[in-house]
């Protein structure tokens, strides 16, 4: 009787959780399917930081992208709103997961801005993926999101710009050019610096420069001791932090103890407001767009509307992830006969789209092996006494 | 050679900075037998109002004033905000409690660190903030100063230890040799015995917030001179200011001169010489073996118990 009940029970319990299971299955499948109209007013997320030490790059992007938004959107028939997410460095990639949660659930989100910086995107990437949402970023420059074998972004991540495996050996190869001898790499535990300081290790170990590495936890703002372990002869210090000011900090110290080595940011330490000790030097993944006659218009239109801003190269990426996107949402709303029935439409759509003259100059499209730039290249800057920052290689 | 006198400098600014930290901890700590761990914060106020007073006055690349006047305005502020400041906290956070078992002025105490800090981040945000003194008169603080064998001292140091030691003389010469010293002194003894005595117990109190919360404001504008600051920066840089008080012996001005300094030297060696990433872990080892071996710290006295 005994065992008939336990039979009894188990079987209602295997009922139960099948029938559970083909509910929430198919709660998920109307969710993939849910159609969005195109006439409707439709979303695009923005993470990234926008206060704390990194706040400049997200607010730089995004007024670029709300830009881009303003100008493009209604020539592609489209009515876009930019909802944003902040993701402050300082509070490390957990909060990525709670923005990338918050706009997973608007199911009028059908694209996503970002997120800018690489500990965020393989933050955030897998639940992306799992929602079908396109995440394109505009300065996450990680060399293994996008490539390897394990790879720590999915298929729906993309970036308009290259990775460290182009700006690490690319920064590399300018410092030997300028004569290194003796480079210091700092790293500062988190993914971002320590895939630029590997890249830009393993070129310069093999052209025979001696290398020493330094590993710094993100929190630390009192360098001295750190530069106290640089050597009096060393040439550069390759210090890819993701907090501008930290670079000036650390390029004071590095004075006030009569060290002669340069230092060299990456594009994390690319602000001219807050890094200004001349004879130092930026790499980035943007030139100097007004080089480019075609850009004019853009640039005074995106003046206008921030008038108070300066030219900088972290926004002009975010003008061509939009330009991306909303290419990518026209073409997935014209299949759809005028709305977007499932939001991988838009990814499928992304790795097709090209654009003649991209605002970084040239013809831009994806990397048929990648969800990579194809061609591009990174720039460097070295900071004037002026505290301009004049475009060197 | 050098390297060993660069870390000893490096150990000095610091342990300059925890020394004045710690000398908050132990003022209030020798009056009311409580552990202000608010004061980290206060630190981080008085760094913020630094920064403020800096571009009320134009900022250090075209200031309105000369570069010392300056350096002496933006410290004064910050000394006399945060004074205020310690006495907003006595009067709200722990007066009330003054007579409430010992573990409630503390819980009120981590409540008012989290609140000043989470309060400055929402208010200000929470990117750092840079003094940018290197655009001070074309980077004089840090290109002047003198040289101890191939190691240069630069003016920026030089300031910074030369102000905490200055202060640190006057707040000792303040407590041993004046008549609010002597009440302090009285009331650290023997609280009852010195209201009896007739000493208003209250001021003592307020007054010794007062110096300790403005000595917290003057180590966030000598120690920001240097490095940048940010909203929560206090919680860290007071549980050091507090390990130094420990290892001084707690209650002990002298105490917490010398412990800000072993502190510093400590953890400057460390870096230098062991790793840069166990500086903090060996701080509170040190922090953990002075409480368990000597838990009266260096100069204070044991705690002697009749029966």
């Amino acid at each position: 009787m005994k065992r008939r009940g336990m039979s009894a029970i188990a079987a209602v319990a295997v009922v139960a959780a099948a029938l559970a299971s083909t509910a929430s299955a198919g709660l998920t499948v109307a969710a993939k399917t849910q159609a969005v109209s195109c006439k409707s007013t439709l979303k695009i997320g923005f993470t990234a930081p926008f206060t704390g030490g990194a706040g400049f790059l997200g607010n730089e992007q995004l007024s670029w992208a709300k830009y881009a938004v303003k100008t493009l959107a209604p020539k592609y028939g489209l009515k876009i709103k930019i909802i944003t997410g902040d993701t402050p460095v300082e509070l490390g990639p957990a909060i990525a997961q709670t923005v990338a949660q918050k706009f997973i659930a608007d199911k009028t989100v059908v694209a996503v801005f970002g997120p800018s910086t690489s500990g965020n995107v393989v933050a955030s990437s897998k639940a992306f993926f799992d929602a079908g949402l396109a995440h394109i970023s505009a300065s996450a420059t990680r060399t293994a999101l996008t490539k390897g074998l394990t790879k720590s972004a999915t298929p729906a991540f993309f970036r308009v710009v290259p990775g460290d495996y182009i700006q690490g050996p690319h920064d590399a190869h300018f410092m030997i050019k300028k004569g290194a001898k003796n480079v210091v790499l700092f790293d500062f535990q988190e993914p971002y610096s320590q895939g630029l300081a590997d890249a830009a290790q393993l070129v310069l170990k093999a052209k025979g420069v001696s290398t020493t590495r330094l590993s710094v936890a993100n929190t630390v703002t009192d360098f001295s001791s750190f530069v106290t372990k640089v050597a009096s002869d060393a040439d550069f210090v390759f210090f890819p932090t993701q907090k501008p000011a930290d670079a000036q900090n650390f390029a004071q110290q590095l004075i006030e103890q009569g060290k002669k080595a340069k230092v060299f940011g990456a594009d994390g330490a690319n602000d001219s407001t807050a890094f200004k000790v001349a004879g130092s030097f930026v790499s980035n993944f943007a030139p100097d767009i007004s080089q480019f006659s075609y850009n004019k218009s853009i640039i005074d239109g995106w003046k206008k509307d921030n008038p108070k801003e300066t030219l900088g190269s972290f926004g002009p990426p975010a003008y061509l992830a939009a330009q991306v996107a909303l290419n990518a949402i026209k073409r997935a709303c014209d299949q759809g006969g005028g709305s977007i029935k499932d939001r991988r439409d838009v990814v499928r759509n992304i790795k097709r789209i090209l654009v003649k003259n991209s605002i970084l100059g040239g013809i831009f499209r994806f990397s048929t092996k990648s969800n990579d730039p194809l061609n591009a290249g990174f720039y460097i800057f070295e900071i004037q006494r002026d505290g301009r920052y004049k475009l060197v290689g | 050679m050098d390297t060993f006198i660069q870390l000893t400098l490096n150990g000095l600014t610091l342990g300059s900075v925890y020394a004045l930290i710690a000398l908050g901890y132990s003022l209030v700590y020798g009056i009311l037998k409580l552990l202000n761990f608010a004061h980290g914060d206060v630190f981080m106020v008085g760094t913020f109002i630094g920064f403020g007073a800096i571009q009320l006055l134009g900022g250090t690349v075209n200031p309105i004033v000369p570069v010392w006047t300056l350096l002496i305005l933006i410290t004064l502020a910050a000394m006399a905000g945060c004074a205020v400041l310690g006495v907003v906290i006595e009067r709200f956070a722990y007066r009330p409690l003054r007579d409430a078992p010992r573990i409630a002025p503390l819980i009120s105490a981590l409540g008012v660190s989290f609140f000043i800090a989470y309060s400055m981040q929402l208010l200000f945000g929470s990117e750092l903030r840079n003094y940018d003194t290197f655009s001070l008169d074309g980077g004089a603080l840090y290109l002047e100063g003198f040289d101890i064998g191939n190691v240069r001292v630069p003016m920026i140091r030089i300031i910074t230890i030369v102000s905490a030691f200055v202060m640190m003389i006057l707040l000792w010469l303040l407590v041993s040799r004046t008549r609010v010293g002597k009440a302090m002194r009285a009331t650290s003894f023997d609280r009852e015995a010195a209201a009896m005595m007739g000493i208003d117990i209250d001021k003592v109190i307020v007054f010794a917030f007062v110096l300790g919360s403005a000595l917290a404001g003057a180590a966030g504008v000598l120690f920001a001179l240097r490095i940048p600051t940010y909203a929560t920066i206090g919680f860290l840089i007071g549980l050091k200011g507090f390990t130094a008080a420990v290892i001084g012996g707690i209650g002990s001005i002298p105490g917490a001169m010398a412990g800000g300094l072993v502190l510093g030297f400590a953890e400057s060696y460390a870096q230098g010489y062991i790793s840069t990433r166990w500086s903090d872990l060996l701080v509170f080892v040190i922090l953990i073996l002075f409480l368990v071996f000597r838990p009266q710290g260096i100069l204070g006295k044991a705690d002697i118990r009749k029966v």
